[in-house]
């Protein structure tokens, strides 16, 4: 199997190898493990340098839980995450101890979907913008004061919100808040999970757009994990889509959505409803569900709702193949088959 | 065009409304002071076609198909406006005149109008088998005996696609998965013949491949029984997909009702239009930036004075749109917009 690297320049800022996650189903009266859930098993990509990569996938497809293992909220079970540090070095994330991650944390920060929990109710927006710098021993308290005066500008809120509680914000504020707060420590590389789902659509396009803005301002490296693959195009530079656990295909948002080279990369494109009712019921639907990660089926993941499955595809799993630079697709039938996309035109260029 | 559309609705039942609502006020009586959550809306419903009501969140969509039925929940109530139902060979109704525990009420709400939800789970009883709550559906509205009551039921889960219908009746609804459930609960609505089914963002908690299953499942079954569909979402995407009239909402209002080919292709008032714009879209050029709409939606205790969307409009006219509420204007035959920009004066 082609593990997904890149060795020329940019240098990635994080390369995933082989990351392995398995929750452990536990059964009966001695708890005796009986099987695990594969949450994730078996992604490699690598993030650039100020890039956004964004990653797709539908409900249980492991998206969240990747990110999880890269900021270390979980243990991997399995598989590297090499990340590279400011001094230029390169260090394996899942062998770090909490102690030793600890400096590291400043550099990687976390945005979350839901805005309403993500918030302490009971703490003002200073102290939860300003958490970050305190608990990493920045600055004395009129610094962070002045730091957060500074966030607060940087994303569109009012310096007057600062001794306000988060129960006094919308959701798009909410959200604006749980943005500075992962700006705090002057991040260089922000996991963002759905941070925009819970949020309506006017509001939804001011969020991406300050999120742009600032990657532009601090040059910020994404990962933006999403199910919306309109979202996920109007951010990314690369995407990532899984499927139970595993990634199926990576490319530039153009290359994925004008010609996917996947079975599943095709029907996400073809489900997702178009705002134009001239291309109304055109699609093809996708028959059964997503596969239960606690039980597999054997060969290609895909292939009891895929239609162009082959037997080849019921018994063996296919590996990550580079079809064209940049571009993997995991699929034995990947360079015969003439999947649609959607037409984009020119004028987007 | 709209002429044309008017002549292919051909039969005498589809050119007069199924149901009519007119001037629709919900308001929330709180300790903090009133809300309308719904101020005046005003849209019809037509047999064998969808009405799309899209809105963001606190727009008051949910609440308007809520007071259809009249299960608003307290401290709301129905001040105010009219709810015709006129099915074919019955005399028209106002719905809001009958009392909403009085019988008629009672077999309008779930035997002629029946309504699915966003999250099932929450709408299915979780100590009852899915068997047990589809059959006491089904004899509440109809005279059938146990048995044909379990026929039935066995039918209509073979017709939303649910394999085994036997032995899924007799499990619980947490052992369905999400898009399962979701056809369960459609079987359920559907299985005492509505006219009128009222969808409240059934797709919105589903995954986009399961979300073109349910759609597809709903028109199809539109089509098999003739009856008209309130299909209310967020979503844009969905609306083009399965609507033929839309209504916009903000604030409580309806602020234009058109057939959806125009609401996508001219959309009249500032608001749909800035909707429009802010999607993010498949089609776009990577990374660019998105025209978006500025401000919030405001919090429901501080309405703005005249129009409600001034604050945020782009083609605001001071002195008239922060003073008066624009009316509800006949632009064309089938199209309504609540702005002064569209006010013949």
């Amino acid at each position: 199997m082609t593990a997904i690297s890149q060795d020329q320049d940019p240098k990635p800022l994080v390369e995933i190898k082989e990351l392995k996650k398995y929750f452990p189903i536990h059964k009966g009266f001695l708890r005796r493990e009986v099987g695990a859930v594969r949450a994730v098993d078996d992604v490699s990509f690598y993030i650039n340098e100020g890039e956004t990569v964004g990653l797709v996938g539908e409900s249980g497809c492991g998206k969240t839980t990747t990110a999880r293992c890269i900021v270390k909220a979980i243990d991997a079970t399995a598989g590297e995450i090499m990340y590279r540090t400011v001094d230029g070095s390169t260090v394996d994330l899942t062998q770090l101890s909490n102690a030793e991650m600890r400096p590291l944390r400043r550099d990687i920060q976390m945005i979350f979907q839901d805005p309403f929990s993500s918030l302490n109710p009971r703490m003002t927006i200073f102290e939860i913008i300003s958490e970050p710098l305190l608990v990493n021993n920045i600055g004395t308290r009129q610094e962070r004061e002045d730091r957060v005066h500074e966030l607060l500008n940087q994303v569109g809120l009012r310096q007057e919100f600062m001794q306000r509680f988060p129960h006094a914000f919308s959701g798009g504020q909410r959200q604006r808040i749980g943005i500075a707060r992962a700006l705090a420590a002057q991040p260089r590389l922000i996991i963002a999970d759905e941070p925009v789902s819970g949020l309506d659509v006017s509001v939804q396009a001011q969020v991406i757009n300050l999120m742009m803005d600032l990657q532009d301002d601090f040059s910020l490296t994404y990962l933006f994990v999403s199910h919306d693959l309109n979202v996920i195009n109007q951010i990314s530079d690369r995407v990532v889509v899984m499927y139970v656990g595993r990634v199926v295909e990576v490319g530039t948002p153009k290359e994925l959505f004008s010609s996917p080279k996947h079975p599943y990369t095709a029907a996400l494109i073809s489900a997702l409803p178009k705002p134009d009712p001239k291309q109304k019921r055109q699609r093809t639907v996708l028959e059964g569900e997503v596969a239960n990660p606690a039980a597999p089926p054997a060969g290609c993941y895909f292939h009891p709702r895929c239609p162009h499955a082959i037997e080849l595809c019921k018994t063996e799993a296919p590996g990550m193949e580079e079809i064209s630079p940049g571009r993997f697709v995991s699929c034995h039938r990947a360079s015969e088959l003439d999947l649609a996309g959607v037409s984009i035109p020119d004028s987007a260029d | 065009m709209s002429s044309g559309e008017i002549v292919t609705r051909s039969d005498e039942a589809s050119r007069n409304p199924l149901l009519q609502v007119k001037g629709l006020e919900t308001h929330f009586f709180t300790d903090e002071g009133t809300v309308r959550a719904v101020d005046g809306a005003e849209f019809e419903v037509y047999a064998g076609r969808t009405l799309g009501i899209v809105g963001e969140s606190g727009c008051g969509k949910s609440v308007t198909a809520k007071s259809i039925l009249q299960i608003v929940d307290r401290p709301g109530r129905v001040v105010d406006g009219e709810i015709i139902y006129s099915p074919r060979a019955e005399p028209e109704r106002d719905l809001l005149k009958l009392g909403a525990n009085s019988h008629e009420m009672r077999t309008v709400r779930g035997g002629e109008i029946s309504m699915i939800f966003q999250e099932p789970i929450s709408s299915f009883s979780p100590v009852h088998t899915f068997g047990n709550q589809i059959i006491e559906a089904i004899k509440l509205h109809t005279d059938l005996n146990n048995d044909d009551a379990y026929d039935l039921a066995v039918q209509w889960l073979e017709r939303v696609g649910i394999p085994n219908p036997q032995q899924r009746l007799s499990e619980y609804p947490h052992q369905f998965s999400g898009g399962q459930r979701q056809r369960a609960m459609i079987a359920m609505a559907l299985c005492t013949n509505p006219r009128i089914l009222i969808a409240d963002e059934p797709t919105t908690a589903l995954d986009v491949t399961t979300q073109a299953q349910i759609l597809d499942l709903l028109l199809q079954l539109r089509d098999e029984n003739e009856m008209a569909i309130i299909f209310i979402t967020h979503d844009l995407g969905v609306i083009a997909e399965i609507a033929d009239d839309v209504a916009v909402m903000y604030l409580g209002q309806v602020v234009e009702t058109a057939p959806v080919e125009e609401i996508f292709e001219s959309p009249k008032h500032p608001y749909t239009i800035a909707l429009l714009n802010s999607i993010p879209s498949m089609v776009a050029a990577p990374r660019d930036r998105l025209p978006s709409i500025t401000g919030a939606i405001p919090h429901p205790q501080n309405r703005p004075s005249g129009c409600p969307f001034h604050p945020r409009c782009p083609s605001f006219i001071p002195d008239v749109c922060n003073q008066r509420e624009p009316s509800n204007t006949m632009i064309d035959s089938d199209r309504k917009v609540r702005c002064f920009l569209h006010e013949v004066i």
